[in-house]
């Protein structure tokens, strides 16, 4: 029975929840743009030399570039991978698109849902009355139209997308694998639902009474395979309520990617995700204690929040 | 943070948001995506001002009626639902497009032509191609919402290294990322059976447009300091025109302190250059009474 997870216990280390993550796989990547992305796991990835990944997800920023970045990519069916106004393209996903390196298989964001939602229903595909007429069915030959046998309108067939494994980064979870993720979900819930495997890294490992305690778990235990209690595991994504964004250091990552492969290899591959021996070394890299202070401090007030992401301030 | 205009007038920035809250009718349920600080701004105006029923959803965090403590740069933040009535997750959200629920969505694009296609998703092809970072649910929203608002901060052609110049407006798009009035291979949106009406205004940093029965985008009305020359110039087809252009209407007192207390880094002039974050306006003395970002009928 593929992906049914009944071990009592899924609690693993770090490396070994990312090495299932194999050569190849089509992966969806939890949270979005600047949260709740679980940046220590594709760390992790990338240091394992995993390459031809296969993406897909809606709106994505740092986690998809550093995997192409870290030359982890082979295929990308993302529907927008940047960093909106705040920095604008994302340097290296570009590169890997514009090279060849990356094969572009944009997708849009309602399309990747009813992929999910077919694979969540065990059909074969979903239909949409949108994105004919676009030039998504180009990038895409598998889908298919056909007329609708009650109204007699055209429709666009998109077929199941089962990721084989959905990597999440959840606030709380307990050792069995319950997760609960707090606030906009993105499309975590329905990668949950639809992959074949799901590993995630938590903030907090807690009981299942805590767990239940706090509200309970919005992905069961059964679609889990693996667990890692990973505090700060999405910097320097956001992971409310424990903190907010690191735009200082996301500044400093995208100077880097700006300046071309070799420099982002020199400046940020080799200084954050290659030298650190594991994921306290990295904290210690970007600032410490220091640093999670800073970005805990979002919760003591409106201008404290405000400060974190002035431009003047990197 | 940079200093915006002093209180006796106001910027390109809060013109723009003012015309883009008139594009909004009240009652109506309308989204902003990510990426668009011009628009999210534009929806909390209208909904403190002339449009107090709209369902406001957030782009990202799709909460219900935020009540942000102010914009920050990135749009999947819970700043931005902070006093939210109810959030939706991803596949209520679309569904609400579909099932055509959704009043009025904005979309913007690196390429947009006169039929109100857009492209966010690459320039060129092949070895020459220059990859843009994607259009999100664009692709199936510019078919599903009601009514389509076009923005761009970026009208004004500039010119690449070879002294050529470089079209956001453009004859055709090299990629039809969103959908306007007519695809690339001719095709009418009612020959597509689409729900939605597709884009009926383009607010730019040069002036305002519609779009006629045709589906051809049309000038409707110009800046205090654009004219018909400079919209000629700085557009790769040859825009329609008709008579009676207007000047759009500046926003007030009250508009331009909603948008400075909401966007105090200025988040909203990262969609402008800076020649044109320096342009300033007189206030004007109406309150936005919408859906016609010219005061006249649309």
């Amino acid at each position: 029975m593929t992906g049914v997870y009944t071990a009592t216990d899924k609690m693993v280390d770090l490396p070994t929840l990312a090495a299932q993550v194999r050569d190849g796989d089509g992966v969806a990547v939890g949270g979005g743009l600047s949260s709740r992305e679980p940046m220590a796991v594709l760390r992790e990835i990338i240091r394992r030399g995993v390459r031809d990944l296969r993406v897909v997800g809606s709106a994505h920023g740092i986690d998809i570039d550093l995997l192409c970045g870290g030359g982890a990519v082979g295929a990308t069916a993302e529907s927008y991978v940047g960093f909106e106004q705040d920095f604008g393209a994302a340097p290296n996903y570009r590169r890997a698109c514009e090279s060849g390196t990356v094969a572009v298989e944009d997708s849009s964001c309602y399309t990747i849902v009813q992929q999910l939602r077919a694979a969540i229903e065990g059909l074969p595909f979903m239909p949409i009355r949108s994105a004919r007429g676009t030039g998504f069915p180009s990038l895409h030959p598998e889908y298919k139209t056909m007329t609708c046998p009650f109204t007699g309108e055209e429709l666009l067939l998109v077929p199941a997308l089962a990721p084989d494994i959905a990597i999440l980064h959840a606030q709380y979870g307990d050792a069995h694998g319950n997760l609960r993720i707090e606030g906009p979900p993105v499309a975590d819930l329905l990668f949950a639902r639809a992959s074949r495997n799901v590993v995630a890294s938590v903030e907090r490992l807690v009981s299942t009474d805590e767990l239940a305690a706090l509200g309970g778990p919005n992905v069961p235990y059964f679609y889990v395979s693996a667990v890692a209690e990973v505090p700060f595991g999405a910097h320097p994504t956001a992971c409310y309520p424990f903190y907010a964004y690191d735009r200082p250091h996301t500044a400093l990552y995208h100077e880097a990617a700006s300046a071309g492969a070799e420099a982002f290899d020199m400046r940020y591959l080799r200084p954050f995700v290659f030298e650190p021996a594991d994921h306290d070394a990295y904290l210690g890299r970007v600032g410490g204690a220091a640093t999670q202070a800073r970005l805990a401090s979002w919760a003591d007030g409106t201008d404290t929040w405000l400060r974190l992401y002035d431009e003047a301030i990197v | 943070m940079n200093a915006p205009a002093d209180a006796t007038g106001c910027t390109l920035g809060e013109v723009m948001i003012a015309a883009l809250a008139r594009t909004i009718r009240d009652g109506s349920l309308v989204f902003h995506g990510f990426g668009s600080p011009l628009v999210q701004l534009a929806m909390h105006v209208a909904k403190r001002t002339h449009a107090p029923h709209m369902v406001l959803v957030a782009g990202a965090t799709y909460a219900v009626d935020p009540r942000p403590p102010f914009i920050p740069p990135t749009s999947n933040d819970w700043v931005l639902d902070r006093g939210a009535e109810a959030a939706l997750d991803i596949e209520e959200l679309f569904d609400l497009a579909a099932s055509g629920r959704m009043g009025r969505m904005f979309l913007s694009g690196v390429q947009i032509d006169r039929w109100g296609n857009t492209n966010v998703t690459r320039l060129g092809e092949g070895a020459t191609m220059k990859k843009l970072p994607g259009g999100g649910g664009g692709g199936n929203l510019s078919c599903d919402v009601e009514a389509i608002t076009l923005w761009t901060g970026a009208h004004r052609a500039r010119e690449d290294r070879h002294g050529r110049r470089q079209f956001r407006l453009v004859e055709r798009c090299d990629f039809v990322t969103n959908v306007g009035h007519r695809t690339a291979d001719g095709r009418t949106r009612t020959e597509l059976g689409y729900r939605g009406g597709g884009p009926d205004w383009l607010v730019s940093d040069l002036g305002l447009f519609d779009f006629g029965a045709a589906g051809a985008m049309r000038l409707r009305g110009l800046y205090p300091d654009t004219s018909v020359d400079d919209v000629v110039m700085n557009t790769g087809f040859e825009p329609m025109l008709i008579g009676d252009l207007a000047t759009i209407e500046m926003p007030d007192a009250e508009v331009v302190a909603i948008i400075r207390a909401l966007d105090p880094l200025r988040v909203h002039e990262r969609e402008l250059r800076t020649e044109d974050r320096n342009r300033r306006f007189p206030l004007g003395s109406a309150a936005p009474t919408g859906p016609s970002p010219v005061g006249v009928g649309s």
